[in-house]
């Protein structure tokens, strides 16, 4: 990381800098803050929780939280290796790993290769898995089908004996990440960060037009039509960027009605997809669709083509995720005046669904020569200092509750506006994961189908329900 | 004494084996080995993540394949990728290269132009396209909406009806140009004296073309519509980044269904038994053309 000498040197003048009043300030409330944050949540797919509001930063901060030393370390110099998939992570992994060696294990290196997408580090992993190599020592693994093909393979090693060793280390993740993360009764893998995916907007354009941020489905479809009459595109929804998103309005409405532990009930095969709750999913996916509210052609538009549109002022509305903040924010011209709001109410009186979810997770490769060095390696990422700063530098959702002290800290240097807005959201996340692939292939192809107009709603379930049922009775219970 | 006849041939050809030999092993290795893996893979159940393969299940993934519509579809959308592809990358190849045979101004400069896409990397390519076909600030909608012909303005890659034919749009953009070179080399490889006996004979540019050049030219135009089949046959990359065989599976071909089978839904038996489908449609195909060929060939020396 560039600055990294930079951020230290700050560090060490913090202390000098702050007054006295305002570290007691931000002591109390991070004191506060733990009886709010680590209250059990059991509404079954939510992932996260409230997070303090934090005080406006004045002088230098630093990371509030010490960055703990490891129990093993390497008696050589020793490399390990890290297989992941999202290249905007890697400057800050590197930054930990590197802040790791030097404080605490000048013998342990980590090696990051970043592969360019999902798929290919997949590809990598299984092939390597197969062949039973030791490496990658540490691997990245999406929650959903992914965390359940490498657990159930015994392909990694889950995180019982490190949680048993360091309960603290448990606590600093949300319970309903975890949970998501739990296979046959194991975790096994941890979280690096959480996300949401909202709807950003141009404000001017809606001031121009006189519109509010709608709160219900009628507003958002009357906030369409004014838009569609003045000649702006209202909602730019890259569908067609990968199989994830054409799911995203059902995940939506199933979220809205509260019917997410319905749905994952149904894709672990014990309820049946065509249930008139689920349906009504896709009627409302295909209701989306037909709507006028999506810039033309949603399937053939990626995620750079969405942005463009947004960032040009031709659409007043980009539906898509928190991770997609930097390239959304690079793209925007000087002066852009952008804010976000949650999808608005599905139904009368509902509340605004947020699709949520766990971003990268990190879990260690059962055949590692290192196993003890990579679980320290990811509880130095994940842990919490680590996760300050990996937050702080992506503006990404972190994967626990922190303090207010923390975000004071991490605001100084993101100076993104939006991000205590997304920590704001994080709690009313419903779940956007799917664990039975041949399910989830089913969804995207369903989705598809009724945002091209080719089948019914019901008819579209049923083809769900059918590969539910080809799945059999599924191998691995999660949660 | 006389000499073994057997011994004598070994003798005789222990030199070509020694220089073929490399070639041969790296060959099994790396071409006859996995293939004869992916047959006894095809023919058992694995999920790719064990080091080893599960239960032997016969031809049961075959039977499984015979019954997926998705498979059909696949197949049916490999033929018409086939079918549409080669036609037009070998006839505006052979078009191409008529012209540029020619006397032409800045021959050199065109061949260079139409040979570009060829060496581009098929990741520009997509991504470029992926532009250009995007509905709403695309460049061929904005074509299309400046020259008054906004009614045809379309989400090419987001239907179903006009998926493919985009996707076979680019790759006949992309290859046309290999065609092109094959095919100019050819042409300047013709015998002279033949062309020249035609004109003579007061055979005009369309009689000499249709009638001379082109006879002389199938050999060439049968290889270059070979490799242009078996191309269209393996094609993944273009599709893959493009669609991902989307929407509506109404761009899914064989390799990519094989692709996913093998890494998304964990069916690697039924990923083998496809990837040994294709092979023998491959196979199966290149030895017909390679017959048509030699019949063709012994039709005129007769």
């Amino acid at each position: 990381m560039s600055n990294a000498r930079g951020r230290r040197e700050a560090h060490g003048e913090m202390g000098r800098r702050m007054s006295r009043r305002r570290l007691l300030e931000l002591g109390l409330l991070s004191a506060a803050a733990p009886s709010v944050l680590l209250r059990p949540r059991h509404a079954a797919a939510q992932i996260g929780g409230a997070q303090p509001t934090a005080p406006t930063p004045a002088g230098e901060l630093k990371n509030p939280v010490e960055f703990k030393a490891p129990k093993v370390k390497a008696s050589s110099p020793t490399t390990i290796s890290f297989w992941q998939y999202v290249g905007f992570h890697v400057d800050v992994q590197k930054f930990i790993a590197e802040e790791y060696k030097r404080r605490f294990d000048p013998n342990l290196s980590l090696e990051i290769t970043a592969y360019p997408g999902l798929n290919e580090q997949r590809v990598g992993v299984k092939s390597a898995l197969a062949a039973q190599s030791p490496t990658p020592d540490i691997i990245a693994v999406e929650p959903g089908a992914y965390a359940v093909d490498v657990s159930a393979s015994g392909s990694v090693l889950d995180f019982t004996k490190v949680f048993a060793e360091d309960p603290d280390y448990k606590k600093g993740f949300w319970p309903n990440a975890l949970e998501l993360l739990t296979i046959n009764g194991s975790i096994v893998s941890v979280p690096a960060v959480t996300n949401t995916v909202i709807v950003y907007y141009n404000r001017a354009l809606f001031r121009q037009h006189g519109l509010e941020v709608p709160n219900t489905l009628d507003e958002l479809k009357k906030v369409g039509a004014t838009l569609n009459a003045k000649g702006v595109m209202p909602i730019a929804y890259p569908a067609g960027q990968d199989r994830n998103f054409p799911i995203f309005p059902y995940y939506t409405y199933v979220g809205g009605i509260k019917a997410d532990k319905l749905m994952r009930e149904a894709d672990l095969g014990l309820k049946p997809w065509t249930s008139p709750e689920l349906v009504a999913g896709a009627e409302f996916v295909e209701m989306m669709a037909k709507s006028g509210l999506y810039a033309k052609g949603p399937l053939g538009v990626k995620e750079p083509d969405a942005i463009q549109i947004f960032a040009t002022g031709r659409s007043a509305m980009f539906w898509g995720g928190q991770w997609m903040r930097r390239s959304i924010r690079a793209a925007l011209p000087p002066g852009f005046d952008m804010g976000l709001f949650p999808f608005p109410a599905v139904v009368a009186g509902g509340h605004k669904p947020v699709l949520s979810s766990v971003g990268i997770t990190l879990t260690v490769n059962a055949r590692s020569k290192h196993p003890d060095l990579a679980f320290e390696m990811i509880k130095a990422i994940t842990g919490a200092w680590g996760k300050i700063e990996y937050t702080r530098n992506l503006g990404l959702s972190p994967n626990g509750p922190i303090s207010a002290e923390a975000i004071a800290y991490q605001m100084q240097s993101l100076k993104d506006p939006l991000y205590p807005e997304f920590l704001k959201l994080q709690p009313t996340g419903t779940t956007r994961v799917i664990f039975t692939p041949v399910v989830e292939e089913a969804m995207t192809q369903g989705m598809q189908a009724l945002i091209t107009g080719q089948k019914t709603p019901k008819a579209v379930m049923e083809s769900v329900e059918a590969a539910s049922q080809k799945a059999g009775a599924r191998k691995f219970k999660v949660g | 004494m006389r000499a073994n006849p057997v011994r004598h041939r070994w003798q005789r050809h222990a030199v070509g084996y020694a220089f073929a030999g490399p070639a041969l092993l790296i060959l099994a290795a790396f071409l006859l080995y996995p293939i004869g893996y992916s047959l006894w893979l095809s023919l058992h159940e694995w999920d790719g993540y064990t080091p080893r393969w599960g239960p032997f299940v016969g031809i049961e993934n075959y039977r499984a394949l015979a019954a997926d519509e998705v498979f059909w579809r696949a197949m049916l959308n490999s033929i018409i990728f086939v079918v549409v592809r080669t036609p037009l990358e070998v006839g505006l190849g052979f078009l191409l290269a008529l012209l540029l045979n020619r006397r032409l101004v800045a021959r050199s400069l065109l061949r260079t132009l139409f040979f570009v896409p060829v060496v581009m990397s098929l990741i520009v390519v997509t991504i470029i396209f992926q532009r250009v076909y995007e509905p709403n600030t695309g460049l061929l909608n904005t074509v299309l909406n400046a020259v008054g012909l906004g009614a045809w303005a379309h989400p090419w890659l987001g239907d179903p009806a006009t998926a493919l034919p985009a996707v076979i749009a680019v790759s006949v953009w992309k290859n046309v140009g290999f065609s092109l070179v094959i095919l100019l080399a050819g042409l300047q490889g013709l015998p002279q004296d033949v062309l020249e006996a035609a004109r003579v004979d007061g055979a005009n540019a369309w009689h000499l073309t249709l009638k001379v050049i082109t006879p002389l030219m199938r050999p060439i135009l049968a290889l270059t519509a070979l490799l242009s089949i078996i191309g269209g046959l393996k094609v993944f990359d273009l599709v893959f980044i493009m669609t991902r065989g989307g929407p509506t599976y109404s761009t899914e071909v064989l390799a990519t269904m094989l692709y996913r089978e093998a890494f998304e839904l964990n069916h690697m038996g039924v990923a083998s038994a496809i990837g040994v489908i294709l092979v023998a449609v491959v196979l199966s195909i290149a030895r017909v053309q390679t017959f048509v060929l030699r019949e063709s060939r012994e039709g005129e020396a007769a």
